[in-house]
């Protein structure tokens, strides 16, 4: 009989753990819809793989809500050719491994026809072989090129680190600066990106002479910047996702460190601007236009399919979308033209995606090609700024853009 | 120098939030034998209740009141539901009970604060500089209120009459019950302890190094590190470790390599458990709490 006692508390609290487990499992899957039996007219399946708990959070909880706002809109034109639309979403906890799970499922369990994701270059990464030997089309929402590098069905939406690093060097050269001191993420996103700043600067002497790394979910950077402030370079770059990213700024600005400071392309959130609070003053970042949407000169091509798109999350969410809710629009867009165009078969929409031209998107203007997969060039990104806590067009946008 | 001074005190103020957090499994284990692995969440759960209630327009003093009262709530709970009942605990047991709360913590915060690590606004924004050396108020305000929770427990095990009591329990059990010792309710208190030290060093921390629902994990662990460089069973040794964990994992990260900062903890641990499984301040089993 003592035994009961104690076998009533586990269980107890192992229902409770479950339970909870459950609700955090339906809240993040909630996208999902009826998910009936699918037969040979059922819907068309489109899964996606998302950072949405986690480091990667920032960025796959708005992609998650820019997926839901634009299936339900599907939803209500009545799907492609009459035939329903189901948005399968999966969260990767922001690991690798989940992200491989989930894509397994997707594939193997849901079948889907098509997937979306993941949120940050690791997981994308860790997708990538399962969606090649499954030959199943993959769009990425991540930044590093090696996602795409030399893939038959995996494509990407987010800009290249290549052509952010290329507009960098732009800026970096237009003021005259010739040394880099670097501190970046030590995952995925941040791998490669000494390299090459390296090789993309020495046309213009430019180079990279300390580099920092920090953990997505690290918390404190007095280390990484007392190295770069000793590092003395003539501009420093911080290359990382909030809050890392917002967290090392604030480091930056309170150790003092007089040259100027760039982020990269990870950083265009609110979460951002709120994590890095007075800090972010003054540094200037390569983002996509959304972020400036409101400044965006009239004859910007991208000026309306932005505008609409702002106004519609906007008055869905209470909040504008983050340039990530922007990779996830441009995903879905070119996954739905797609599917559109040449319905579900897969080795046809792979043909078709590779073939886009000229697609105007969110994050710029997609034109790929067999050896491009990711569709973008610098052009995508125009340097922003802050100024008063807000994002702020640079008046002065170099020679790149 | 400069160098090392600025690395010296990042490092103090991290460690000392890690004191606060061991000070946290002392109180628990010492008393029961109870390794609490949820007292990460302690912490974890005082930030997120005292950004959601500051975030809600309550004055930060008035904020971190309620979330150090809500996580002594929280810990007064758990042990009455999850530890009470169990007769025959062992440090084994306890550590699959507690895993057990540490996980259901984790998802309940996850689903009241969404996923998004977030920093309270320190009471006192700023830095100011010291020969060089930057220094944030937060981090004083960190040390000072360490330094202060850490001589009360302190001065609690060693002058008060329930303190003594606590003490008697972690030495002689038997004795202790034969003298009229409620362990019952020196489990109790120890819980309430550990939730309030835990809940003091959340809030601390939170401005700074921020709050998730996963922070529990990485500050209980750090925090574990802490206690048992100090031997599991001392109030003073689990604040030496903890400060000399902070220090070690800043210079680490500073000297050496950024990429070694997290290992610098089970590096410790490892050579403590082997050479010294006393603790590295401990003088084998007397002068418990």
């Amino acid at each position: 009989m003592r035994r009961t006692a104690p076998a009533r508390a586990a269980a107890l609290l192992a229902a409770l753990t479950l339970g909870l487990a459950a609700c955090a499992e339906s809240e993040s899957g909630g996208g999902g819809g009826g998910g009936g039996a699918a037969d040979e007219s059922g819907p068309i399946k489109i899964g996606a793989v998302l950072d949405i708990t986690g480091a990667g959070a920032s960025l796959g909880v708005p992609e998650r809500q820019a997926l839901e706002l634009l299936a339900s809109q599907l939803q209500e034109e009545g799907g492609i050719d009459g035939r329903e639309v189901e948005l399968i979403i999966e969260d990767n906890q922001s690991t690798e491994d989940g992200a491989a799970k989930a894509i397994n499922k997707l594939v193997n369990e849901d079948e889907v026809d098509l997937v979306l994701g993941a949120s940050r270059t690791g997981p994308s990464l860790a997708m990538r072989p399962v969606a090649e030997s499954n030959q199943i089309p993959m769009i990425s929402l991540a930044a590093n090129q090696a996602i795409v590098d030399g893939s038959e069905w995996v494509f990407k939406t987010a800009q290249n680190d290549r052509v952010v690093i290329e507009r960098m060097i732009d800026y970096m050269a237009d003021q005259g600066h010739t040394t880099i001191g670097l501190a970046r993420d030590a995952s995925g996103f941040g791998e490669g990106v000494q390299e090459m700043f390296d090789e993309i600067g020495a046309a213009e002497g430019i180079s990279v002479v300390a580099a920092e790394k920090f953990a997505p979910d690290a918390t404190d950077f007095t280390a990484q910047m007392v190295n770069l402030r000793n590092a003395a370079a003539d501009i420093n770059v911080i290359w990382g996702i909030p809050p890392a990213a917002g967290l090392a700024q604030q480091a930056y600005v309170q150790l003092g460190i007089a040259a100027p400071v760039m982020q990269s392309h990870g950083i265009g959130n609110q979460v951002f601007l709120d994590t890095a609070g007075d800090s972010a003053e003054g540094l200037v970042a390569p983002l996509g236009r959304l972020v400036v949407a409101d400044q965006l000169p009239e004859d910007d091509p991208q000026a309306d399919v932005i505008n609409e798109f702002v106004e519609a999350y906007t008055a869905e969410y209470d909040q504008g979308p983050s340039t990530f809710a922007g990779h996830a629009y441009d995903g879905w867009q070119l996954a739905i033209d797609a599917l559109r165009e040449v319905g579900t078969d897969k080795q046809a929409v792979r043909d078709h995606l590779e073939g886009l031209e000229d697609v105007v998107g969110i994050s710029g203007t997609f034109t790929m090609s067999p050896d491009d997969h990711s569709g973008l060039t610098k052009e995508a990104l125009v340097l922003v700024t802050v100024e008063n806590g807000a994002w702020k067009l640079l008046p002065d946008q170099g020679t790149g853009g | 120098m400069t160098d090392l001074l600025q690395l010296l005190f990042a490092g103090l103020s991290q460690g000392a939030v890690y004191a606060l957090i061991a000070i946290g499994f002392v109180a628990i284990f010492t008393v029961s034998g109870v390794i609490n692995l949820a007292q990460g969440e302690f912490a974890a759960l005082a930030g997120l209740v005292a950004i959601s209630a500051a975030g809600g327009g309550m004055l930060l003093p008035a904020a971190a009141v309620l979330a150090v009262s809500t996580v002594a709530i929280v810990a007064v709970v758990m042990e009455r539901l999850v530890i009470f009942p169990v007769r025959g605990m062992t440090t084994l047991v306890s550590l699959i009970l507690t895993l057990g709360v540490s996980t259901g913590l984790k998802a309940l915060m996850l689903l009241i604060y969404g996923p998004d690590a977030k920093g309270l606004e320190p009471l006192f924004p700023g830095a100011f500089d010291l020969a060089g050396v930057s220094i944030r108020y937060q981090e004083l305000l960190i040390l000072a209120v360490a330094g202060v929770v850490a001589l009360a427990v302190y001065w609690f095990y060693e002058k008060t009459l329930a303190g003594k009591s606590l003490r008697a329990c972690a030495e002689q059990p038997v004795a202790a019950r034969l003298v009229g010792i409620s362990l019952s309710r020196a489990s109790l208190l120890s819980f309430l302890i550990a939730g309030c030290v835990g809940a003091i060093g959340g809030v601390l921390a939170s401005p700074i190094y921020f709050t998730g629902w996963e922070s529990g994990l990485t500050l209980g662990l750090k925090g574990f590190v802490a206690a048992t460089l100090g031997g599991l069973v001392s109030v003073r040794g689990a604040v030496l470790g903890g400060l000399l964990l902070g220090v070690l994992e800043n210079l680490t990260a500073g000297y050496i390599s950024t990429g070694l900062r997290d290992a610098v903890a089970f590096f410790l641990l490892i050579v403590v458990l082997v050479a010294r499984p006393s603790g590295i301040f401990g003088r084998h089993a007397e002068a418990r709490v």
